[in-house]
Formats: structure tokens, sequence, C-alpha cells
């Protein structure tokens, strides 16, 4: 189990290594002079010098880059061009707010993804699993962005159930339940196809197997063998869907962001390279790319938690 | 129909043309029609526009024909600055499909070619391997927002990014493929009569190869569509004034409660292009190879 967790931390190293490369690259590649860009347009030329200076610019570019690196792990992604806040407490501020939209959103798409793939294996071929196959087609399908603008033009504008622009404050408050219900609802419907695809297919699978038959040779309810012996060994697929599925959650939370103004880490990368303000576009994609990495481990661990098979 | 063709039909044999039992799925065939429809719509979109897609004109937000105040001038309407939508449903069209092949193509293509050498030459494996899995760490989406910030918002980047993405994915599929062909007894007898590894690779492994990553590659075109549009509909991806579906819903974003269709119409397109292009990978997927189920 150990060396399981920590083959895994290190296939992670070239990975953040990338990760860190990219972010590098963001700050070097901007469009003109590094230096008179990250020092705004209304910087003096001191200013402008004293950047340079700092990033080390007329250094060789490995230089650049290890110092680049050595100021990331002390936590200086340097200054918003715009607000001029440091990026860290900018970042600092969008992080909670995204996860407390990708724990809404997976909170109720998940168990319902697997309870109506359950559905759909059990009654296989009938109407049930057509219906239920035909709406999870038609979710991957659907623009996320789509989703988004429905939810609004009906749930919150025609019906006025809900409020559909910014945050409420924190999850356990009603106005932060009220106001993250609408991005929620819509992130996690195109999760509900996928997972329900993939239990699905999953259950059907262990349903064939001997232990299942065993369950019902001992004269066990067909709901109990289908719960307790298909569908738990049936949701170890499922778990590493959620991690293939990570990058799909991370985009849709940068679409949903921006369209509900939800002060999260997506609509502040969005809004950062709208706005050309390059460290903390810098940073938001950083960040980001930490989580997704972060999920996919977590994902791997939990993989080999649940099955013991995978360990060997 | 002659008599031989009857037969085939009411009885289906395995050796029967693929095609023939892909029509027999009522759904692929819509599927397979609509998609051809699409085709033909964005490549003729020049001669098919009705009006100019890029002028505006002074009647705005003029609803569809099925409207009470519709009319047959413009059979969809006209969007926020008067523009024919139904001349920039053709207009957009083609350039949410370029967009999505292009991308797709290029990424397909270094993919498998990545996938069938390291089948290929198991010396490259585990390189190509850990290649793919830093590749795999970065969603498409944050490739995308990463290269329109340092080269600024267009197609081309978005291209970029999405063919980039394509490629790991690819890969690993391209590879788990070629390394089931590399274990047939052919390609040992391909070895045995000591033909030329250029030979062994285009002619025996490429050509059994070829169709079942076509299909993951099918597969994949619905969702490099869906995040193209969704970076277009964030103003990173195609820029005015030309037209591109997902960034149709957006202008259409403003004029949600007046006019609804300016944002509905793009974004039923788009959702009605991947929708086919999914129903149809999936029956291709059946027909060709079972085995890419899982």
């Amino acid at each position: 189990m150990m060396t399981q967790v920590l083959n895994r931390l290190i296939i992670s190293i070239p990975v953040l290594f990338g990760v860190l490369l990219l972010g590098f690259c963001l700050l070097i590649l901007v469009p003109g002079d590094p230096a008179i860009v990250l020092a705004g347009p209304t910087a003096t030329p001191e200013v402008v010098e004293a950047i340079r200076q700092e990033m080390g610019l007329d250094e060789p570019v490995l230089v650049q880059f290890l110092s680049y690196l050595g100021r990331v792990l002390q936590g200086d992604l340097g200054r918003s061009l715009i607000s001029n806040k440091t990026v860290v407490s900018e970042l600092g501020a969008a992080v909670v707010p995204t996860l407390e939209l990708m724990v809404a959103c997976l909170i109720w798409s998940i168990p319902l993804g697997i309870a109506l793939g359950t559905l759909a294996a059990v009654f296989r071929g009938r109407i049930i699993d057509r219906a239920i196959m035909a709406v999870s087609v038609a979710g991957v399908s659907l623009p996320i962005f789509f989703i988004c603008l429905m939810m609004i033009h009906f749930v919150g504008v025609q019906w006025r159930l809900l409020p559909f622009i910014g945050r409420g404050g924190p999850l356990w408050t009603v106005e932060g339940l009220r106001h993250i219900a609408l991005p929620a609802l819509s992130l996690g419907a195109i999760f509900i196809g996928p997972v329900a695809r993939m239990t699905r297919s999953s259950v059907l699978e262990v349903l064939k197997l001997d232990h299942v038959r065993t369950a019902r040779a001992k004269g066990l309810s067909e709901t109990q063998v289908i719960l307790r012996h298909g569908l738990r060994n049936a949701l170890i697929p499922v778990v590493t869907l959620v991690g293939l599925q990570a990058g799909y959650l991370v985009g849709g939370a940068v679409v949903t962001e921006s369209i509900f103004s939800y002060p999260g880490l997506g609509r502040l990368a969005v809004g950062a390279i709208l706005s050309s303000d390059f460290p903390l576009a810098q940073g938001a994609i950083l960040i980001l790319a930490l989580g997704f990495i972060l999920i996919n481990m977590v994902v791997d661990i939990l993989y080999a938690l649940l099955d013991p098979r995978v360990q060997a | 129909m002659s008599a031989a063709e009857t037969d085939a039909a009411d009885t289906p044999a395995p050796t029967r043309a693929w095609y023939l039992r892909l029509m027999r799925d009522p759904s692929a065939l819509v599927a397979a029609l609509f998609l051809l429809a699409v085709c033909v719509v964005a490549v003729a979109a020049p001669v098919l526009s009705p009006h100019d897609p890029f002028a505006s004109s002074r009647s705005v937000m003029v609803p569809p024909v099925w409207a009470e105040t519709g009319s047959w001038t413009h059979p969809l309407g006209t969007d926020g600055q008067g523009r024919d939508i139904l001349s920039r449903i053709f207009w957009g069209t083609r350039l949410t499909l370029v967009i999505g092949l292009v991308s797709v193509g290029i990424g397909g293509f270094l993919g498998s070619l990545l996938g069938l050498l390291a089948a290929f030459r198991p010396g490259l494996d585990p390189w190509v391997m850990r290649l793919v899995d830093v590749m795999l760490s970065f969603p498409a989406i944050l490739l995308g927002l990463a290269l329109v910030a340092v080269l600024g918002p267009g197609a081309g980047p978005v291209i970029v990014a999405l063919a980039i993405a394509t490629v790991p994915d690819c890969a690993r599929i391209a590879r788990s493929i070629a390394v089931s062909v590399m274990n047939q007894e052919y390609i040992e007898a391909g070895r045995a009569l000591g033909l030329p590894a250029r030979q062994l690779f285009l002619r025996y492994l490429l050509r059994n190869c070829v169709s079942s990553i076509m299909i993951f590659i099918s597969l994949r075109f619905g969702q490099v569509i869906l995040i193209g549009a969704a970076l277009s509909f964030l103003g990173l991806g195609a820029r005015p004034p030309t037209a591109e579906l997902g960034m149709m819903a957006a202008q259409g974003r403003d004029f949600l409660l007046f006019a609804p269709h300016i944002a509905v119409i793009p974004s039923v397109m788009i959702f009605l292009i991947v929708l086919t292009a999914n129903v149809l990978g999936d029956a291709l997927r059946d027909v060709l190879d079972p085995r890419l189920r899982s």
C-alpha cells in the first residue's frame, strides 16, 4: 500500500515540473517585453528596471526558470496588474468557492448517476434502460453553457425560484446554498450521463460473475443481490471515472463560474486572460492544474484502497 | 432489389458490408444523414446563406418564422445586431466544424503515430507512456486558457490546444490496439519472411489498427467540438465578426429575456452536431469493433 502511494507520488514529479514550466512560459512568452507588461501601463522606468532585476530577465532562460521556481516555492506568484493585490491573496479568496462548487456538484450528481446506471442495468433492454441511456447520451452532448443559460432563464428569471448571480456566503448558510444551487445543478447535469453509463456497464459486468450466482442460489432477494453483491463491486470503475472526468469538471467549472459570476478560480482565470492580467492568469492556471493533479492522485490512491487486486 | 440482396437482408451475416449493418440501426442512419447535411451546409455556406452573415440591419431581434411575428425573410430571425441567424448558423457551423476536424485530425494523427511506435518499438514504450502521462495531466480547457493567455484569443490557439489535448488519449488507445495486433501470428510471419521494418509497420501493423483508431477518434470529435464552443462562448476562441456557434450563443446571452432564440438556436445546433456524432460513433464502434466497448 505504501509503495503504491509512493509510486504515485514519484510519477507526479515530472507532471508538477511540467505545470511549473507552463506557468513560467505564461510569464515569459507574453507579447512584448515581459518587464514592461508585468509592471503595468502606468509604471515608471525605474519600476520596470526593478522588475527586470527581480525576475532576472537579463539572465539566461534556465536561470530565470530556476529563480521562478524559487519564488513559486516561497509562495510568491507576483502581483495582479489590475487590482495590485498579490496573486496569492486573490487565489486564496477564490479557492474555497470553487471547492464548494465542486462538492455541491458531485454530491448530487454522482449518487443520481449511480442510481440511474444501476436501474438501467437491472432493467436491461427494457424501456427504462433505453430512456436512461438516451437521456445520458443527450446529457453528454449538451454544451454546458446552454444548460447554464436555460437554468438562468427558467429557474432564475421566469420562475424566480433561485438567485443566479454571485455567491451568497459559505456553503452552510441558507443564502450560500441558495446561490450555489443553480451553478451546482448546471455543472452536475453534465456529470450524470458519464456516471450512469459507466455504472450500467460495470454492474452488468459484475452481475455475470460467480459470486452473484452464488448469492442468488442461496436465496437472497434480488434487491439484496444487486445492492450488496452487484453494485458494491461495480463501483470501483466509477471511482476512476471521476478521476478521468476531473478535467471535465475543471472545464465545466470555468464556464459555469463565468456565466453565474461565481467568484471562483475559473472566473478569475478567464477574467485575468481577457484583461491581459498575466501574473494572475498564470497563478490561476497553475492552481487549477495542481488541483487537477491532486484529484487524480487521490482517485488513484482510493482505487488502490478499494480494490486489493490493483496492488499487484 | 435482386434475390441475393433480399436474402442478405433477411439473414444478417457477419460478412455483410459494415455500412449495411450500420444502416439497419435507425438512429445511426438518422445521425449519419444529419451529419452529412451539416457537412453540406458547412461547405456550401457561401452559396446557401440567404443574407450576408456579417451585415447588421435595423430589423433587430426578429423572431423565427414559427413565432407569431416571424417572417420568411429571416427564417430563424435576426440577432441583436439585426444579422440573419440562418446565414450565421451556416457560417458558424462551418467554423465550428473546421475547428473540430482540424484539431482532431492533427491530434489524432500525432497521437496514433506515438501509440503505434510505442507498440512497434518496445524500447520507446516507457518514454512515450511517460510523455502521455504528463500530457494527460493537462485538461484541454486549461491548455486552451494557457495558450490563449499567451497568443491572445482566436481560433488558432483553440485548435492547437484541442489538438494537443487529443494526442495523449489517442496515443493510449492506439498503443493498446497495436499491442494486441503485434501479438498476432501474421506479424511473426512477416518478421520471419525478413520484411523490412518500414513495410512491417505500414502494411502489417498500421492497416490492421487504422479502423479501430478511427472509431475512437470519431468518438472524441463531439467532446472536442464542445470544448471549442465553450472557449468561444467565454470570448477566448473565435473573434467577432466571424460567426462561430459558441460565440453566437454568448452574443444571445444578453437578449435571453426578450429574444431567447438568439442564444437557443446556435446552442441547439451544437447539441445536435455533438449528439449525432456521438450516436454515430457508438454505432460504428458496435458494428466495427466491439472490443472498444469498455
